[in-house]
């Protein structure tokens, strides 16, 4: 009976934060469907229009609301896809030798995740502008760096940490070159962390406000400030942002979706045992 | 096939701001070619070092390897053509039991390379010889410690290596699966005549295996010889303590100079051979050597009998001694706490050492 009661109030409770967290939500999908004279009525009741997603994808605010929702695709897949090239070798070597200064340079890659953006972000501004980096897709995703690759080596770091150092080395034995062992047998067995981080520094570039907002203007501008562009002018869009802001939801979720297998994966089977 | 020789072969570990720690202080060892030679040694004794560094997964400090009379101290690992079963197996899990063999053979480039039918053709006959025949679709997972076991091995012979080398083979195999598979290994090792180097700290494995046994600790080998020369006559206190099972009992005592030694104010031991008086000695004297008798000899207390079944185990007591001597019954003997006996020790099966050295006095 008791153990019921329990059952209840947990099932109770999940379900008021269940309704708690996906207010914002369904509160922006109200407001995207909602014509634009009726966005300030108190009532429930309104005739609902896709108005609001067609003026959004269709630029016609004098908004290039496509063209930031390409620059995001484009800055953040860059940013993962440099991140991995650079990152992998990286957590591997850190994960398999102890070498002068390693624990330093993780430490240091680790720090640009807990420094506050806001500290670096003046001199980034200044810099960039000097080196012409400022709003362009380079710029970006160099600057997105500080963001995807310390999650991507330190994530991946523990993944290969975890492969059994024989797989390698009997590798090696048979013939394979160094190289050759990283390519076909570590890679390989580290796919679902490869998986599950890309797909996490992907959220984590696409999510990024701070550094768009400074670093660029209007040609490598992204879906995050870009959707904010419908509240300036006259009198702010509500429902122009709240389409805007659905819209750009769309790529990390369909991400998510796609990936999921291997992102539980990724997750619970941190180690390959063999 | 080809010899294998470790001359002065030394490694020391280097750490900043502490001395080194020297893992392997200068091994001397000649395999002949087909030889399988046991190293054994308690966990940290430079045993899988000196494995490694054959395998060249280990750089040297000093000495030389050779196989076949060539050195290999300079070549990787790739170019080194030595096999390894590891201790964990270090099977490929993605891969099934043939690709696994397979995936060895398909590293080679140029004219090293087999053709894909070659490829199938070697990984049939090995899995033919090791007895993997039915297991090639297996998934490593799948397969229990004894088959990995196995494949590890077919792996490792598949690309015929000049010497094979074995990393505590069996110990991660429960009993049953244990003496099948060492039966097994001893079969195909004297089948495929590979010189092989088994490392294990199991002294069944070694004995029962090995052509040779090369007794290791502290990074030094205490003694190379048969099983039956290790076992008849250990070359002093550390390598009569670590092989045999029970073990050996150890008494300290001190010469007589007349062919016996003192244990305490009642109690002496014949001596196998002349030692000066008043030399400090310990004397080791093996369970089974030790007989019960019922008139003459050594009076003992029984402190505890464990029957064994097929033989049992007698806990004894000698007058005055500190020490227990431990003695194997015949499975008829029936012992009590606190009985009385009597026990003879054969002189020629007693081993003497020097109590300061550990060195066995001949």
């Amino acid at each position: 009976m008791r153990k019921r009661l329990v059952g209840w109030l947990c099932d109770t409770a999940l379900i008021l934060y269940f309704v708690f967290a996906l207010f914002p939500i369904a509160w922006m999908v109200i407001l995207s469907l909602k014509p634009a004279d009726q966005l300030f009525s108190t009532y429930f009741s309104f005739s609902p229009t896709l108005d609001g997603y067609r003026t959004v994808l269709g630029d016609s605010e004098g908004i290039p609301f496509v063209r930031f929702f390409v620059n995001s695709l484009v800055v953040s897949v860059g940013a993962v896809v440099l991140s991995l090239v650079v990152g992998l070798p990286a957590a591997y070597a850190s994960a398999g030798w102890r070498f002068k200064g390693s624990e330093n340079l993780m430490f240091t890659l680790l720090s640009f995740r807990f420094a506050p953006e806001l500290t670096v972000i003046i001199p980034l501004f200044v810099l960039y502008q000097k080196l012409g980096l400022f709003d362009t897709y380079v710029g970006m995703v160099w600057v997105l760096q500080l963001v995807t690759l310390p999650l991507i080596v330190w994530i991946m770091r523990s993944y290969f940490a975890d492969l059994t150092p024989e797989l390698e080395q009997a590798a090696l034995l048979d013939g394979y070159t160094r190289k050759q062992a990283f390519f076909k047998v570590a890679l390989p067995l580290v796919k679902p962390g490869i998986a599950a981080v890309s797909l996490l520094a992907f959220i984590f570039a696409w999510n990024n406000f701070v550094f768009p907002l400074i670093l660029t203007s209007n040609e490598a501008q992204t879906v995050t400030v870009g959707a904010l562009s419908f509240l300036g002018g006259d009198r702010p869009k509500y429902n122009l942002t709240a389409a805007a802001a659905l819209v750009s939801v769309v790529p990390p979720l369909l991400l998510a979706l796609t990936i999921q297998r291997y992102l539980v994966r990724g997750l619970s089977f941190g180690a390959v045992k063999s | 096939m080809t010899g294998l020789e470790l001359r002065e072969l030394r490694k020391t570990y280097r750490s900043r701001g502490r001395p080194g720690v020297e893992a392997v202080r200068g091994i001397d060892l000649t395999l002949r070619s087909g030889e399988l030679l046991g190293l054994l040694g308690p966990s940290g004794c430079g045993k899988s070092t000196t494995l490694r560094m054959i395998a060249g997964l280990e750089s040297v400090t000093g000495g030389d390897i050779l196989v076949g009379g060539a050195s290999v101290v300079e070549r990787p690992a790739q170019q080194r053509n030595i096999g390894v079963a590891f201790e964990n197996y270090a099977l490929y899990p993605p891969l099934s039991v043939a690709e696994n063999l397979a995936f060895g053979l398909k590293a080679r480039r140029g004219a090293a390379r087999r053709s894909r039918g070659d490829v199938e053709r070697k990984v049939k006959d090995i899995a033919e010889r090791v007895g993997l025949t039915d297991l090639l679709d297996a998934r490593p997972a799948g397969l229990s410690s004894g088959q990995k076991q196995r494949v590890s091995l077919a792996r490792a012979l598949i690309r015929e290596p000049d010497v094979l080398l074995l990393d505590e083979p069996l110990s991660h195999l429960d009993a049953a699966q244990r003496d099948s598979t060492r039966r097994e290994l001893k079969r195909i090792q004297k089948d495929l005549g590979h010189t092989t180097i088994l490392v294990t700290h199991d002294q069944e494995e070694a004995l029962s295996l090995a052509d040779r046994i090369a007794v290791m600790k502290d990074g030094v080998i205490q003694q190379l010889g048969t099983p039956y020369e290790i076992y008849d006559s250990p070359a002093n206190v550390f390598v009569a303590d670590f092989v045999g099972e029970p073990a050996i009992t150890l008494l300290p005592g001190i010469s007589g100079g007349d062919g016996h030694a003192r244990l305490s104010d009642t109690v002496r031991v014949a001596l196998p051979v002349p030692v000066d008086r008043g030399r400090e000695v310990v004397v080791g004297i093996r369970p089974e050597d030790v007989r019960l008798t019922a008139e003459d000899g050594l009076p003992a207390r029984v402190v505890a009998h464990e029957p064994l079944l097929e033989s049992g185990l007698a806990t004894l007591a000698l007058d005055g001694v500190e020490r227990h001597l431990v003695v194997l019954t015949d499975p008829e003997v029936r012992l009590a706490h606190d009985d009385r006996v009597r026990v003879t020790a054969d002189p020629q099966h007693t081993h003497v050492f020097d109590a300061e050295s550990g060195e066995a006095l001949r």
